[in-house]
């Protein structure tokens, strides 16, 4: 009997406790809101920002602070890119804007699911910015719904790092490596190593990076256009991506790698002979000093397939302003310095060596200055060209849930099953998943 | 025979003692080195320590960041230890009905995962900031409220007190000692390797938090040490000489009270075990 009592009484208060959370995530909203008015509405110049990387995004915030020229506490707070993820993510589902910024930096790859799962949360800032100044593959992941919300930042657009010295020794320039095939590249690579006894490229087998660089040359992601149709079975461009992949991967022209730290010794200590990656690995090359005046860069191989370009990006991120008080003033800010200052981008890419997606900067003097460490090649204006070719793609929410089916099944691929069976195969889990 | 059976014993020991101790070494080392030279793997010490604590001092402010952790783990050792151990006490000498059901939905509660309840301590932790600032988000005393006290640590002193000789608490009511001042004045003296035991596990455990603090820290100048060596890796190029210099002083403090503390550990942890 007694027992009975004891559960009955569990059970009520479980109910209890459930109910009174429901009913306070509606009428509380409301009181947060207004508290926070209260509590910042006095001091409306001064604004917070979060980002990562202080010899990066940060420094890029303090330029931007410099050709500001109205009245603005700018607060930097520094957070890693994994944590601001996990701040954001506690503090816009508990529903209390207390203690959020009101300028976040957020990865292109995740913002649809922020914008998506949190759309009152974000300000939209079409009316600060001219949208159509900045590269058109950037647009697409910053917008949600028919409204801009972020402001473009820096862009991952890709090239081909690669050793002179060492392809020379092979017998090639830098000509034979421009605007190549990824068929070409491998067939170089094989020789490569044969002539010198070098890897031709660093991987980690875990990070699929490659395979999304590969397909984006030909406009293609693993979800149609819409940004949530699952699209592997006759994804062309994927198939052919995956081919020079187990190509590559086969040729006995790759040093493995299993983090970050050991794919920069890769190159820092001489051990391979290209890397095709985003244009942010520069300064990581750079720090070698030794190297200098052997690295050059060509433009992306493309995939074999009709209408695919000599560029393709990987990475990046934008801006976005929280819709809390002194969201107007955070707009404007943006709108001011990142959203139309050619100044701004100039000093941006000689103090801090990030270029940005602003297309009006790319003619500016300053990006053709050339530099020493890669042979006199004027690497920003070369990426700037290139990232106006960049093919647009919707990434959708579920870029890294679908890798993650995809990165099982390549290696089923790699160990001999037929293509067909691992793209149907990989679209069934990621359909069922995805649902 | 016997000989070759010690020296094979003696060349698996150091073997192992080498496994175990070559991160330290590794970290110690690399603290003296470039970046570029750490991330190629160069295990020979370098000259490049001054500059390494030059950024760290200088650009980082860990100072700024090791007072606030050690601010954080000693309140919270400090209330961890009173808390606990007075609810272990009680749950152990006094008799009431209904004493093991709690206990058990205590022990049931060491089963949520912290990540189950995060959301809900920040939405409690945000409306508090509204009437309380000096408790509310970005405010060192709410980096340490939800650890405080902790089912495990009631469960640790429990399990302890079973130990402990309950004569001598009726002894301490003949001689006319109140309750608090039996507790006070013949339990915490009796028991002091379980306390030292617990202060150590509840030390290491505040200063190596990472999730709660992540969350509802907010402005640089109360960052943790875990928070700063998260920021220090964050870059696209990180400085991993800085990085491990860092880690070498975010390491100490724990590596002190342990050692300090070590002989009472020891006979802590077996007591929990025995009993």
């Amino acid at each position: 009997m007694k027992k009975q009592w004891f559960l009955v009484l569990t059970v009520l208060s479980i109910l209890f406790l459930a109910a009174c959370s429901g009913e306070g995530s509606e009428s509380s909203g409301d009181n947060d809101s207004s508290s926070g008015d209260k509590a910042s509405g006095d001091e409306t110049t001064s604004i917070t920002a979060w980002a990562w990387d202080v010899n990066f995004n940060i420094a890029a915030l303090n330029i931007a602070k410099e050709h500001y020229e109205g009245d603005l506490e700018l607060d930097i707070i520094e957070n890693a890119q994994e944590d601001i993820v996990q701040k954001l993510n506690t503090g816009l589902s508990s529903g209390t804007m207390k203690g959020m910024p009101n300028i976040v930096l957020i990865e292109d790859q995740r913002a649809q699911s922020f914008l998506q799962a949190y759309p009152d949360a974000f300000f939209p800032i079409d009316d600060y910015f001219n949208t159509d100044d900045f590269a058109a593959y950037k647009l697409e992941s910053t917008s949600f719904d028919g409204k801009q919300y972020g402001l473009p930042f820096d862009t991952g657009v890709t090239g081909l790092f690669f050793r002179t010295d060492y392809l020379e020794e092979a017998g090639y320039t830098t000509d034979d490596l421009t605007n190549i095939t990824w068929e070409k590249y491998i067939e170089i690579g094989k020789d490569v190593k044969e002539k010198t006894g070098k890897d031709f490229i660093s991987l980690d087998p875990n990070d699929l990076g490659l395979l999304r660089v590969m397909m984006q040359t030909a406009g293609a992601w693993y979800v149609e256009n819409d940004g949530t149709t699952v699209n592997l079975v006759d994804n062309e461009p994927l198939k052919k991506a995956l081919q020079n992949y187990k190509a590559i991967m086969e040729a006995d022209m790759v040093k493995a790698n299993s983090d970050w730290s050991q794919f920069l010794a890769a190159f820092n200590s001489g051990d391979v002979a290209t890397v095709p990656v985003g244009n942010w690995i520069a300064a990581s090359v750079e720090a070698e000093e030794s190297q200098s005046g052997k690295w050059a860069v060509a433009p992306t191989p493309r995939l074999d397939i009709e209408g695919a370009e000599q560029a393709s990006n990987q990475g990046g991120s934008s801006w976005y302003v929280l819709n809390v008080d002194g969201k107007e003033k955070a707009a404007e800010f943006l709108g001011e310095t990142f959203g139309s200052s050619t100044p701004f981008y100039e000093d941006l890419v000689t103090e801090v060596g990030a270029i940005g997606t602003y297309k009006p900067a790319s003619s500016s003097e300053v990006y053709a200055t050339p530099n020493e460490f890669f042979g006199g090649q004027a690497i920003v204006k070369d990426f700037s060209e290139w990232m106006a070719d960049v093919p647009p793609v919707n990434m959708g929410l579920n870029t890294y849930a679908i890798e993650d089916i995809i990165a099982a099944e390549v290696q089923n691929y790699l160990k001999g099953k037929a293509l067909e069976d691992v793209l149907a195969d990989a679209q069934a889990q990621a359909e069922s998943q995805l649902k | 025979m016997k000989q070759l059976k010690r020296i094979a014993t003696y060349v698996f020991l150091s073997i192992a003692a080498l496994v175990s101790i070559f991160p330290f070494l590794w970290m110690l080392v690399s603290m003296t080195n470039k970046s570029v030279d750490v991330t190629k793997g160069r295990l020979l010490p370098g000259t490049h320590l001054l500059e390494n604590l030059k950024v760290l001092f200088g650009q980082v402010d860990i100072m700024n960041a090791m007072i606030n952790s050690t601010i954080i783990a000693v309140i919270t050792t400090f209330l961890t230890l009173l808390i606990a151990s007075l609810a272990g006490y009680g749950f152990e000498i006094y008799r009431s009905p209904g004493k093991d059901r709690v206990f058990s939905i205590l022990l049931i509660s060491m089963m949520i995962p912290f990540a189950a309840i995060m959301i809900p301590l920040y939405r409690l932790f945000g409306q508090i900031s509204g009437t309380a600032p000096f408790l509310g988000i970005d405010t060192l005393a709410a980096a340490l409220l939800p650890t405080v006290v902790t089912a495990f640590f009631i469960f640790f002193f429990r399990q302890n007190t079973k130990m402990f000789a309950k004569e001598l608490v009726e002894a301490g009511r003949m001689d006319g000692l109140s309750e608090i001042g039996i507790f006070f004045r013949i339990y915490v003296p009796t028991m002091k390797t379980t306390f030292a035991a617990a202060a150590i596990i509840a030390f290491m455990n505040s200063w190596n938090n990472y999730l709660w603090p992540l969350v509802v820290l907010q402005s640089p100048d109360k960052l943790t040490i875990p928070l700063l060596i998260s920021n220090l890796g964050s870059g696209y190029t990180p400085d991993y000489g800085v990085i491990m210099t860092a880690i070498v002083f975010a390491t100490l403090p724990t590596a002190a009270v342990f050692f300090f503390m070590q002989k009472h550990f020891v006979a802590g942890m077996m007591g929990s075990v025995k009993g």
